[in-house]
């Protein structure tokens, strides 16, 4: 759809400019006392005291989905990896020390400042162990190796900051459904 | 085995999918069909192994006198007048293959994901070219395990799994869920390896590959199995969880520890080698490749000699007296011709030493001649005489300086190496640091022959090419033939330039190029080791 939009010429007080100076300084004096008296009804958020309210489906920074045994659930397929297209995901995989689970990611870095927040990483993987939705969008270090993220940081969240009908987060350790998942994977602690 | 078609093989007129086309008479049709562009998806055939036929993946329609008829390619014999349809023209033929496509996965775990053989796996290909179906498994109930009821257990979602990691020998390890029963593996020790360790037990879909009670898979070609394996179900356990098989990039180049050649992939990602695979030559190696040459890659990076000072290489072949340039079987044509041209620039005084303090053994038949001088040939095609070391023992009185040129000898027989501990100046060139370094008082550092170009010349007369992986540990490394052309004072830089000085002295050289060298070689003529 196409808007037009007409623009009437100016007449000729306007092309004096000097009563329109006067006109644009008093929208900045309004303003002024708007922010002086009264603060909450302006649109900008006052950043950083109030943080934005992100969306959850918002590609933010990673997190690491974990079992409810506590190990992530990472099966270091490397499908991330190969979709990456900022290459910024470094995997290392072993054999996995629980039986039943075949292969597991002893490293597992994200170089925050490589990549490019695309999310393909999130629809790559065939066990949902990664997801973008941890509304975290501004994270500072002092260098550039800080941003490169290791797995301990990657997995260290907490279900209570997820909805309670997110269920894999709640499944994982100290989220409401571990108690559940626990029994059903024959790891009940009494 | 079957009789694979040749440049000689008689052509023959078959109509295949309503045209006429010229095939090979003398093999069978999954072959014939290859030869004019047909592919034929497979599984439990394999060119080089004796034809089983159990998979049923490759069934064609052949008319007979019933009318067309389903059969499968690889188990029958070209005859000219044959009628065959492919899926092509055969909805029938499209349909079947895809019905054994869906009973093939049908127990097949879904662990691509994490299976090593995903990206050269024969099921997943196969579907991608004839299944194409939907699972019609009900979820809740999912795949079943049916496999050796020993390795039986149940996995965190309630499903019966097993046999996910049962060791089958200290090479390989087998995954039972993941086997089609092909029986390749089983084929291969019976027939290839020739000592039958692997067997089928058991029957019908509950049919799972095991060695005998109390026995190990262990064998110098068992390697191989997991090569021809379609499946991910025999892994080996030197690359299982290394890499992804797509992140790696592929070199083709010749095995240069055995004068047979192996031709070999070296398969590397960011510099460093993850495997080597056997390169399918079916003058050389076909597709086998043994342990050793297999598992060398382990060691291609450690232990190297770093580049150092050319210098002093130079000073140290200035020393006064005869001087003995020792080559081993390493040395690529290249490094043959640069050899010469050192001895030219020493002048007489020099003399060209060629062997190994290695035996050699007989031949296994497979990938392995047994000589460990792997350009034995080479020497022999420049002119050299190719086996002279003992000839060095004796007279190593008469030699002031030592110079040996990628060849461990006090490495390979500190015994009689001894002999030459007489020969005061040692000048070592190699690539690793190697007992023949430690007993040097210069050495220099140059590329392995993973990291060259070059040309070798197997037992059988075959011109070899090697390509240069980028998997070398220190850019500043250079290789042998371009170090001992900077000794001999006329810098050669490209391989190409040293094969172009080979090949005006040896007519037979006449012609190639590195362009011209196919990848399964180039047999000269009258050339023999």
């Amino acid at each position: 759809m196409v808007r037009q939009i007409k623009q009437t010429p100016m007449n000729w007080v306007e092309r004096l400019y000097i009563f329109e100076a006067f006109r644009g300084l008093f929208t900045t004096l309004k303003h002024f006392l708007r922010g002086l008296f009264r603060y909450e009804t302006l649109p900008t958020v006052p950043y950083p005291e109030i943080k934005p309210e992100i969306p959850r489906d918002y590609r933010a920074k990673h997190r690491l989905m974990l079992r409810p045994d506590g190990t992530p659930r990472c099966v270091a397929c490397f499908m991330c990896a190969t979709a990456c297209p900022a290459h910024c995901i470094y995997i290392e995989a072993a054999p996995s020390v629980d039986g039943r689970i075949e292969k597991r990611a002893v490293r597992f870095d994200i170089d925050h400042l490589v990549c490019v927040f695309c999310g393909l990483c999130v629809e790559a993987c065939p066990v949902d162990a990664i997801r973008m939705d941890t509304q975290d969008t501004s994270y500072v270090h002092r260098n550039r190796e800080d941003f490169i993220t290791p797995m301990y940081d990657l997995t260290a969240w907490d279900p209570k900051q997820y909805p309670q009908n997110d269920t894999q987060s709640q499944v994982a350790p100290g989220g409401s459904k571990n108690q559940q998942a626990l029994e059903a994977w024959g790891l009940k602690v009494h | 085995m079957p009789h694979l078609p040749s440049s000689s093989s008689p052509l023959v007129t078959i109509k295949v999918d309503g045209k006429d086309v010229q095939v090979p008479g003398d093999t069978n049709l999954l072959e014939a069909l290859q030869a004019v562009g047909i592919e034929t998806p497979h599984i439990c055939y394999h060119p080089y192994l004796p034809v089983s036929g159990n998979c049923r993946q490759c069934l064609v329609e052949v008319e007979g006198p019933r009318g067309m008829g389903l059969v499968i390619s690889c188990y029958t014999p070209v005859k000219a007048g044959m009628v065959v349809a492919t899926p092509a023209s055969s909805q029938r033929v499209k349909s079947t293959r895809k019905a054994v496509s869906e009973f093939m996965l049908v127990n097949h775990p879904l662990d691509c994901p994490i299976c090593d053989k995903a990206g050269e796996c024969t099921l997943q290909k196969n579907y991608m070219e004839a299944g194409q179906n939907e699972s019609r498994l009900r979820g809740e109930v999912g795949k079943h395990y049916h496999g050796n009821p020993d390795n039986e257990f149940v996995d965190s979602k309630g499903q019966t799994r097993g046999g996910k990691r049962v060791d089958l020998g200290p090479r390989v390890l087998l995954d039972e869920e993941r086997c089609v029963q092909c029986d390749r593996c089983v084929r291969f020790m019976r027939h290839v390896a020739g000592d039958e360790q692997l067997q089928l037990a058991a029957r019908s879909d509950h049919t799972y590959i095991t060695t005998f009670p109390g026995e190990k898979l262990d064998h110098e070609y068992d390697l191989c199995v997991t090569d021809i394996c379609p499946t991910g179900a025999l892994t080996g356990k030197y690359f299982r969880f290394q890499q992804r098989v797509w992140m790696l990039s592929r070199t083709p180049s010749v095995s240069m520890d055995d004068s047979l050649g192996a031709n070999i992939w070296i398969d590397h990602n960011e510099g460093h080698v993850w495997r080597l695979m056997p390169r399918c030559n079916p003058e050389v190696n076909r597709s086998w490749l043994s342990n050793t040459s297999r598992l060398a890659f382990e060691k291609f990076a450690e232990n190297r000699l770093p580049a150092s000072d050319i210098e002093s290489v130079k000073l140290a072949l200035q020393t006064q007296g005869k001087v003995a340039l020792v080559a081993g079987g390493e040395c690529t044509l290249e490094d043959i011709v640069a050899l010469k041209m050192l001895k030219a620039s020493l002048g007489d005084r020099a003399e060209i030493f060629v062997g190994s303090f290695r035996p050699v053994v007989a031949a296994d038949g497979i990938a392995k001649s047994g000589d460990p001088v792997a350009n034995r040939a080479g020497f022999k095609l420049l002119g050299l005489a190719a086996d002279n070391l003992a000839d060095l023992v004796k007279r190593a009185s008469e030699f002031n300086t030592l110079m040996t040129i990628n060849n461990d000898l006090w490495g390979d027989d500190a015994n009689q190496a001894k002999a030459l501990e007489g020969i005061e100046n040692r000048i070592t060139l190699a690539a690793f640091n190697t007992e023949t370094a430690h007993k040097a008082n210069v050495v220099f550092g140059v590329n392995h022959w993973s990291e060259v170009t070059g040309t070798m010349v197997n037992c059988n007369g075959i011109l070899q090419k090697l390509s240069a992986a980028p998997t070398a540990p220190d850019a500043e490394l250079i290789p042998t033939f371009q170090a001992l052309s900077i000794f001999a004072g006329t810098p050669i830089t490209e391989a190409l330039e040293a094969f172009k000085v080979a090949s005006k002295e040896v007519p037979v050289l006449l012609g190639l190029s590195y362009e011209t060298i196919r990848s399964t070689g180039a047999k000269l003529d009258g050339v023999q080791a």
